[in-house]
């Protein structure tokens, strides 16, 4: 996932942020929790028809045909394979494409945002919504921050098979401490270096800051805006008429 | 200008040692200044007192006063003393805020909360003064180190600070990146600006310092102006712990090369990282059992996949090593061979120095434990936690665990970045008590001085292809001064 | 000692919820097997603690545990994993860190009970379920008949948030007794804690 919060954009992206995290929390509210019936029978098909859109535009061939792939076969598990199974079994059918079908589009949704979204777009983002430092900065950090745990995380793999130190020949207690203490040391060390060098080029400064990262609504924006507030609409008059 | 007066710092929690004592100094404003001196030193705490970092993020006791162009450091708020200092650190890895290099330029700007016709009029001046055109629109981890270090200098640099301090900016460079850096620092000091310096790689600043300024314990020791300390004999820095600033000095300590008959062999390394282009392309090569092989070679030469591959840590390796008779793939290989990783805190794993080298052990039996610890000067250190300790001892606590492991190969990345002439010393004793029991070593490094004092043989790596391959004798010492044009 | 939030404890903030986050999420990939849902919320409490605990260590001032629970709250949230997270997370943070200054961000005690609270926030991944109830009754009656459906929902009894939300209490004390233990072990003696 960090591997794609790498790039870096020349232009603009094809959603605003501020529209991608819309969308994510209209179809993770619509699609899990939106009841049946009526114009929920259009909606909800829509928007988990939109990641899928999404990911072809962005050519990420494979994630799209991955999601595709795994919400047809959650959704003909709740079709045929529900009626004819029982007990335990049954359960575990409904339990999983239950599940899968209801939360595959929210998470894919959510894994768009975050690989499609640089961190100065984020911060653009989070500051024109009117988030205070306090959380713009920890946010920022967390972006940043994520890459760096993934390579420590990889590199103490590594030293772990290299010194035999192996998952099922020792205590998971053992294993535990093993992957974790010396995950957490660097993480801390990095940190405090990473610290150290953003408070030295001013990070914290009591002015707003600028953000020189170009972010602004297209016409597409407007579109999936459009969606997001009919769905709501939609979800509020269910609810109301009972 | 720049006036430390009676300056003492003590860091509260961390060794009473790496605190200053009683420093009074004055900085006149367009000059060098290098500091140098033994890690421990003190050095590094005077860059932050410098830049604030001390009182303002390290915590301690701080008597004195540190004034910086006519601003108290103490009562001055960090994001203030930004755009008087600009600061420049050891790790290109931390360093980053941003993940991509524009953001990373204009992120100081961006801060101070200047109009973004500003940031980007800054921006592009920087990008115009340190010739970094080619480096704009990219992933910071595509670059190269001394790429980093570029970005990580213009980053500072957009703030016009008249003052700029440097913590050990060559530690991860090779010789191309130190070559980049050089070129900044030489630009600013024309530019009339104040450039301070901490280093222990001194080569580089040898026509650029205009003064040196030589610590011990936290206390000044030697002020010199660089003409002097620059034409000094090598007993002078020897002396003084110090790296030698001239690397033509270097001599090759005498090793012992054992003729065996034996070799281990490299069948079929290729490798790409699914990117068309091979970054590993060695067909056949042979290296005798128990040298000790400098792997070395330009950033992205594929060295360090060279020696993961040697290890099996890459997946999808079809490379063959043979030795003794056997033939093993990459899964077999990671049981006889033992990596000290560039950054050995990924490697130590329990709360204690003996356990950490007990943990390597078959059998495990402390009075070999002991005795190995003893060989490498760690005894006294077997029951303090591993991260407690400095550079130089983690990565001879790493050694003693590959010591220990019993494993034939011995591989390692890098060991002495960051380090002073002292612990580089006492790694390559490390090194040839390895030799001395037989395992054969393989080194990535950029260190040339660390070469003459532990290897055997050099391989001589160019865009993934194996270049050339020679015994260090004295023949080969003049050829690896020629790649590292010295 | 400053009491007001200065930017290095932002910082701080954020470089522990990524920790946070990758520890948390490698435990996660379980969820994608959905019987082992239920024993998430034992088991990212217990995971964080030792992130957690480390991260108290640095966390002196008032706020510092509230925004982390902002935070988890928001980026959950917005990964798409449901939005009831977003109000349950600052929940149990403000609790937590009224907790913590009750005992002067210094006890012990205080800090494990206040991790045992704060990872109740796990069960507003779990609201969903119980809330959407109705909805996915009503759909299977529609396709299977009453009884069919009933017996389904028995599966999912109402008060299955209760039990859930002590799990997740119980095993953050637990995860923050060994939180504890690695940081006198390790972490002290290491220096960075």
């Amino acid at each position: 996932m960090w591997a794609m919060m790498l790039q870096s954009r020349q232009g603009r992206a094809f959603l605003d942020p501020r529209t991608k995290m819309l969308l994510v929390i209209t179809i993770t509210s619509i699609v899990i929790g939106g009841g049946n019936g009526g114009a929920m029978n259009i909606i909800k098909p829509v928007l988990t028809a939109v990641p899928f859109l999404l990911f072809v535009v962005e050519r990420k061939w494979k994630t799209a045909m991955t999601y595709v792939a795994v919400y047809i076969a959650a959704f003909s598990g709740e079709l045929f394979l529900v009626p004819i199974t029982r007990g335990f079994l049954n359960f575990i059918v409904v339990a999983c494409c239950g599940m899968f079908s209801r939360f595959m589009p929210g998470i894919a949704m959510g894994s768009y945002l975050v690989s499609t979204t640089t961190v100065s777009e984020f911060m653009a983002a989070m500051e024109r919504l009117g988030l205070p430092q306090k959380l713009t900065i920890p946010l920022s950090v967390m972006f940043r921050f994520f890459p760096t745990v993934g390579e420590e995380y990889s590199a103490i793999g590594d030293a772990m098979r290299m010194r035999g130190i192996h998952f099922g020949g020792g205590k998971p207690g053992k294993m535990l401490e093993y992957r974790m203490v010396p995950l957490m040391i660097s993480c801390v060390k990095i940190g405090d270096e990473l610290s150290a060098a953003a408070l030295t080029r001013g990070l914290g400064a009591s002015v707003k800051r600028t953000n020189i990262c170009r972010i602004g609504f297209g016409v597409f924006d407007v579109l999936v805006m459009l969606i997001c507030i009919l769905g709501f609409c939609i979800l509020i008059g269910n609810k109301c008429l009972g | 200008m720049i006036e430390l007066k009676n300056v003492s710092f003590f860091y509260t929690g961390e060794q009473a040692d790496a605190g200053v004592k009683d420093i009074s100094l004055v900085f006149e404003e367009g000059k060098v200044v290098l500091l140098c001196g033994k890690s421990g030193c003190g050095k590094t705490t005077l860059t932050r007192l410098i830049n604030g970092l001390i009182p303002h993020y390290y915590e301690g006791t701080l008597t004195g006063n540190v004034v910086v162009n006519g601003y108290l450091v103490a009562d001055t708020a960090l994001y203030k003393m930004a755009g008087i200092v600009g600061s420049v650190f050891q790790n290109p890895r931390s360093q980053f805020f941003n993940v991509d290099t524009d953001s990373e330029l204009a992120f100081a700007c961006e801060n101070m909360g200047m109009p973004e016709e500003e940031v980007r009029r800054r921006m592009e001046y920087a990008v115009e003064e340190l010739e970094l055109g080619s480096l704009l629109g990219r992933s910071i981890f595509e670059l190269s180190g001394g790429e980093k270090q570029k970005i990580a200098c213009g980053s500072v640099s957009t703030l016009e600070p008249e003052v700029f301090v440097l913590d050990e900016p060559t530690s991860n460079l090779d010789m191309e990146g130190i070559a980049l850096l050089k070129k900044v620092v030489a630009y600013w000091k024309a530019n009339g600006k104040t450039v301070i310096i901490a280093e222990h790689r001194l080569n580089f600043l040898a026509d650029l310092a205009d003064r040196v300024i030589y610590l011990e314990d936290g206390k000044i020791a030697g002020d010199y102006d660089g003409v002097t300390f620059f034409g000094q004999q090598v007993s002078f820095y020897r002396d003084r712990g110090l790296r030698s600033p001239y690397l033509k000095d270097i001599w090759r300590q005498e090793r012992y090369m054992p003729h065996l008959k034996d070799f281990c062999s490299l069948q079929g390394f290729y490798y790409s990282y699914g990117k068309p282009g091979s970054v590993l392309d060695i067909p056949k090569a042979e290296i005798p059992l128990g040298h000790v092989v400098a792997v070395v070679g330009k950033n992205g030469a594929g060295k360090t996949t060279l020696i993961r591959s040697i290890c099996g840590l890459l997946k999808h390796d079809k490379g063959i090593l043979g030795i003794r008779r056997k033939k093993l793939k990459a899964r077999e290989r990671l049981s006889i061979c033992y990596m000290v990783m560039q950054d050995v805190n990924h490697q130590l794993f329990t709360e204690s120095v003996l356990d950490e080298v007990l943990l390597s052990m078959g059998q495990k039996d402390q009075a070999t434990a002991e005795w190995i610890l003893d060989s490498l000067d760690l005894l006294e250190f077997k029951d303090m936690h591993p991260m407690s300790l400095s550079g130089g001892q983690k990565q001879r606590v790493a050694i003693a665990s590959a010591l220990t492991s019993d494993r034939e190969i011995i591989v390692l990345d890098e060991p002495t970045s960051g380090l002073d002439f002292l612990h580089m010393q006492q790694v390559a004793e490390g090194i040839r008590t390895l030799q001395d029991k037989n395992r054969t070593i393989f080194i990535v490094t950029h260190d040339p001085e660390f070469i003459a004092a532990c290897c055997t043989d050099i391989l001589l790596m160019e865009r993934g292809k194996l270049r050339e391959q020679y015994p260090l004798d004295s023949e080969g010492m003049g050829k690896l001064k020629i790649f590292y044009g010295i | 000692m400053k009491q007001k939030i200065q930017p290095k404890d932002l910082i701080t903030v954020g470089v522990f919820l990524a920790i946070m986050f990758i520890v948390c999420m490698g435990v996660a990939m379980l969820g994608y097997i959905p019987i082992f849902i239920p024993l998430l919320s034992v088991l990212v409490p217990l995971i964080g603690g030792i992130p957690f605990m480390l991260f108290l260590t640095k966390a002196r001032k008032f706020g510092m545990v509230l925004i982390m629970s902002v935070m988890i709250g928001l980026v959950v949230g917005l990964m798409g994993m449901g939005v009831w997270v977003i109000a349950t997370a600052p929940i149990s943070g403000i609790l937590a860190e009224i907790i913590l200054k009750s005992g002067g961000y210094g006890s012990v005690k205080k800090s494990i009970f206040s991790y045992g609270v704060f990872s109740t926030w796990v069960i507003g991944n779990y609201i969903p379920i119980v809330v959407t109830r109705d909805n996915y009754f009503s759909m299977l009656v529609s396709g299977y008949g009453q009884e069919y459906a009933e017996t389904l929902m028995g599966y999912i009894p109402d008060w299955s948030l209760i039990p859930l939300l002590f799990a997740s209490f119980l095993s953050g004390i637990l995860g923050a007794l060994i939180g504890r233990e690695l940081l006198k072990k390790h972490f002290v003696r290491a220096g960075i804690a």
